[in-house]
């Protein structure tokens, strides 16, 4: 059946428009099998609606989508798989777990569709529900179980039949932060368990991050980046997936070729040498350099060292885990984060030193 | 793969089914415009037809011309009219006072009093009706004969009057109606803007008057409406009261037309017609006054559900909603009932006054038994038809992105307008012009379609707000784990909205059992439902078998109201 060659699911120039808004436009992906992929962005970006087309729930306007090698949507000949016939399981943001059947059956549903024998039925759905831990609950109608507990009857639901893929739309946003931290590692367990392609669809950054094999970031309706967890935050390739993933703190500035090493001039007085990739640059330039907030080193001192920029702590945040500080450097007001455990009260002279992983160098049109 | 499902090669054949819900679609479509657009279109069509209905048609103005220059025409748009504004004005002030009662105050046991307004909404009137003949006929009347024979010269209650048919609608039709609209509105506005004008001054009653109402306003004038729309539709009390001494309004009109010999069915559709458009006038001018808002929720910052105290006017308040309870349907019924142990009613001085003759005969006389499993059938195949039919209606109006499906919720509303006389009229003349005749004139099929139409409007809506509730989502996770939409509607929507669908089956159920006004043209001897014999023997003036007919019908709307009971509290703690 899997044709040579061709990816596993194959998004091939989609577009959705609902009325004069462009909700997807021109979106091409390749999801390979196996993998947790991700599609990431902000409420508005399309992702659902991307997530939708691919169950069969939407219908693009252009576009195809083939999965194993076979087309399922086509805009321009008319074909469409409807959902049924797709062999995909969801997980809905809602959960959508039925509320006039039992646990038991929610789960049954779909294999008895599937005409499977009943002897069978029960020991899959049991298996299932011990899976995803609630062998308990079996018996149980959905108003009777706790949010969390109805996203495993979801969950359940949505592997009992073994689907090619599995779709999860935002399917953690409803829980609390602690429980959402618990099943991301829980979903990720069941994956390598099961070996179902994920295809994951959230707004949350830390959870793309934790969760996936490959992000894919979209934004408007298009696809900005693709590439694994440490590719999309160390080797953003738009600003858009720069400033989405984590916190930037920018330098504007010109490069400076000397004797053949690019060095960058900041208009905050420091210069120093390229830390990053800057094979398109010549020199001249005016660029800007992009830093993630934890990774500019605070030295305490009155004198900044070569490459170091002059700042004066103003304001102080203890955010647990971290500490957060608004420092000024010349004229501007810069957001810090710092890991470690030193303190700056307010009104501290400290130096910023930049580096760590994931600066950039964005040349300024 | 190990799914059982088609493979991805059938894609060809899956399109096809994607088709078939199209096509479903373009089906409920269909079957909207045939049950409302064409009986209408039909209506006024054979306005202009002076032949009979089954005969070759003759196109012609003579209709029109000869409605309106029969004076008894115009003067029987002007009774209707004259009748709805006097009980209207009456049972506006009633239904305000009594609702402020019910859920603005402490007047002690509201709950039951409510329920019994909602009995009272649901007692069929042509019973009562003949309870009031047995109370206040002129010459036996019981009351009447009572006042008789006091020493000094009482005046008498003629039953068979203008205000007779007034007292006959406010105790059974319009009171309870303009309670059971007007109370959730009462009950939505919060307690701190009565609270607000207590602390400025004002009595209870002066904030009623001042505040409460004017604020209420916007909620009270579009039920009004609603009210004086539905008014236009009454038939058999009229007919009982009005017709034996001149009183014509309209429905009654037509009928004595049709009841003509020979049948002057062309007059009748004329004024048939002209009164369709003037209910169709002010249908649309309702809706665009309600349009793109529900009624108005008084609500917001501070919501408080205090009640007014009404001090040691708690229990006087009390007493006059049990009385008006009393008369609009206690009375009525209890003397319907006794009236069908009697052998003579009012007679209690013969000898043996009391009999179970009149049981026995009914029981034994095989016309009442046909009538009875007629009623049975007619209102158990209404609901049948019913919930299927509406809830593909409401599903693609709600769910489908069929184009036109605004069109089709339009039409299905348009049968809420028509009074059932002129329904029943148009469907005499849709039936004889077709090939069905033989299958739908006079036959209990006939029936059906024509009570499936008169609950249309009500049951879509009903529903329509049930599937609403339902997020898309729990239809959306049926179809991505495998589940054709056949089976996502009946094993994921229709379950979901079953409390709703019970609802819809019981009011189809008792709508037909109790309708006269939509069926009076279309029954022959073998479908005769029980309403319509009772109203024959009522006419007749055999009252005190029309009693036990009547109780029989009561009896049945009694016992599917309490069926509906238990299976809404089953299916309720379900969802």
């Amino acid at each position: 059946m899997e044709q040579a060659g061709s990816p596993f699911l194959k998004l091939d120039r989609i577009g959705k428009r609902f009325g004069d808004l462009a909700a997807v436009s021109d979106l091409s992906l390749s999801i390979e099998e196996g993998e947790i992929f991700t599609l990431l962005g902000p409420s508005g970006c399309g992702k659902s609606t991307t997530l939708r087309m691919i169950a069969g729930l939407e219908y693009p306007d252009a576009g195809a989508v083939s999965l194993r090698g076979e087309t399922i949507v086509d805009a321009e000949e008319g074909r469409f798989a409807p959902p049924e016939a797709r062999n995909m399981g969801m997980v809905f943001q809602s959960y959508a777990v039925w509320p006039h059947m039992t646990v038991f059956d929610n789960i049954a549903f779909p294999l008895r569709l599937r005409r499977r024998r009943r002897s069978e039925v029960r020991d899959r759905v049991l298996e299932t529900l011990a899976l995803v831990g609630l062998a308990e609950s079996a018996e149980d109608y959905p108003w009777q179980l706790s949010g969390g507990m109805q996203q495993r009857v979801a969950l359940a639901r949505a592997i009992v039949y073994q689907p090619d893929i599995l779709l999860l739309d935002e399917p953690l946003s409803n829980l609390d932060a602690k429980l959402r931290e618990q099943m991301r590692v829980e979903l990720k367990e069941l994956q390598r368990k099961l070996g179902t392609t994920f295809l994951f669809v959230t707004h949350d950054q830390a959870e793309a991050m934790v969760l996936s094999t490959r992000i894919a970031v979209l934004n408007r309706g298009r696809v900005e980046q693709v590439g694994t967890p440490s590719d999309v935050y160390e080797r953003p390739a738009t600003p858009f997936s720069r400033d989405f993933l984590g916190q930037s703190v920018l330098f504007p500035g010109r490069m400076e070729n000397r004797g053949g090493e690019l060095w960058i001039q900041l208009d905050l007085g420091a210069r120093l040498r390229l830390p990053c990739d800057g094979s398109a640059l010549r020199g001249g330039e005016r660029v800007t350099m992009a830093c993630r907030a934890e990774g500019i080193r605070i030295r305490p001192g009155d004198t900044a060292v070569d490459g170091e920029i002059p700042a004066v702590v103003e304001d102080v945040i203890y955010a647990g885990e971290r500490m957060e500080y608004a420092v000024r450097a010349g004229e501007r007001r810069l957001a810090l984060r710092c890991f470690d455990d030193r303190r700056f009260a307010p009104g501290a002279r400290v130096n910023l030193g930049i580096g760590g992983r994931g600066v950039t160098v964005w040349t300024d049109d | 793969m190990t799914s059982a499902l088609p493979s991805y090669t059938a894609v060809g054949t899956r399109l096809r089914s994607f088709a078939r819900i199209h096509g479903l679609g373009a089906v409920v479509v269909g079957a909207v415009a045939l049950f409302t657009l064409v009986p209408v279109a039909f209506l006024i069509f054979s306005s202009f037809n002076v032949a009979a209905p089954g005969e070759p048609t003759a196109y012609g103005l003579e209709n029109w011309r000869v409605a309106f220059d029969d004076d008894r025409i115009l003067d029987s748009i002007w009774m209707t009219l004259r009748l709805v504004f006097a009980r209207l004005a009456i049972a506006v002030t009633a239904g305000i006072l009594f609702a402020w009662l019910l859920a603005r105050t402490d007047m002690p046991g509201g709950s039951t009093l409510e329920f019994l307004f909602w009995i009272a909404f649901f007692t069929p009137a042509l019973p009562l009706t003949v309870g009031w003949i047995l109370l206040m006929d002129p010459e036996n009347g019981l009351i009447n004969t009572l006042l008789a024979s006091l020493p000094f010269a009482a005046p008498k209650f003629d039953i068979f009057s203008f205000w007779g048919i007034v007292w006959v609608h406010l105790t059974a039709t319009s009171i309870p109606v303009a309670v059971i609209l007007f109370t959730p509105a009462f009950r939505q506005m919060s307690a701190t803007l009565e609270e607000s004008a207590r602390m400025c001054g004002a009595t209870a009653l002066t904030t009623l008057r001042r505040i409460t109402v004017p604020i209420l306003i916007p909620a009270i004038l579009p039920a009004t409406a609603i009210m004086f729309i539905r008014s236009l539709e009454a038939f058999e009390i009229e007919l009982l009261l009005g017709s034996p001494v001149g009183i014509f309004v309209y429905s009654t009109r037509i009928y004595d037309l049709i009841d003509e010999v020979p049948p002057s069915f062309g007059t009748a559709t004329a004024l048939g017609t002209l009164f369709l458009f003037a209910v169709l006038v002010l249908a649309v001018l309702y809706a665009l006054c309600i349009r793109g808002r529900r009624f108005t929720t008084v609500g917001g910052q501070g919501f408080s559900t205090e009640r007014v105290r009404l001090g040691r006017w708690r229990w006087p308040a009390f007493a006059l909603c049990a009385l008006y309870l009393f008369c609009s349907f206690g009375l009525g019924l209890i003397f319907l009932v006794l009236s069908s142990f009697m052998r003579r009613f009012g007679f209690f001085d013969i000898a043996e006054p009391f009999t179970l003759d009149h049981w026995r005969e009914m029981l034994a006389d095989p016309v009442l038994l046909s009538s009875l499993v007629n009623s049975l059938v007619l209102g158990t195949a209404t609901a049948l038809v019913g919930v299927v039919l509406f809830s593909l209606i409401a599903y693609v109006v709600v769910r489908s992105q069929l184009t036109g499906r605004g069109f089709v919720d339009l039409m299905a509303w348009l049968p809420w307008a028509i009074p059932g006389v002129l329904m029943g009229l148009a469907l005499v003349w849709l039936y004889f012009a077709t090939p069905l005749r033989t299958i739908l004139y006079g036959t209990l099929a006939g029936l059906v379609v024509a009570m499936v139409i008169k609950e249309l409007p009500v049951a879509v809506q009903l529903l329509k707000a049930g599937f609403l509730r339902i997020g898309h989502e729990l239809e959306e996770a049926a179809r991505v784990c495998g589940a054709g939409w056949p089976v996502t509607y009946w094993k994921i929507l229709l379950p979901l909205v079953s409390p709703v669908l019970i609802t819809v089956a019981v009011l189809s159920f008792q709508a037909a059992v109790r309708d006269i006004a939509s069926v009076v043209f279309l029954y022959d001897n073998d479908s005769r439902p029980l309403s319509i014999l009772m109203l024959e023997y009522s006419f007749s003036g055999e009252l005190e078998r029309g009693a036990a007919a009547g109780i029989l019908l009561v009896a049945m709307i009694a016992v599917m109201a309490f069926i509906a009971r238990r299976l809404g509290y089953r299916a309720g703690t379900t969802s």
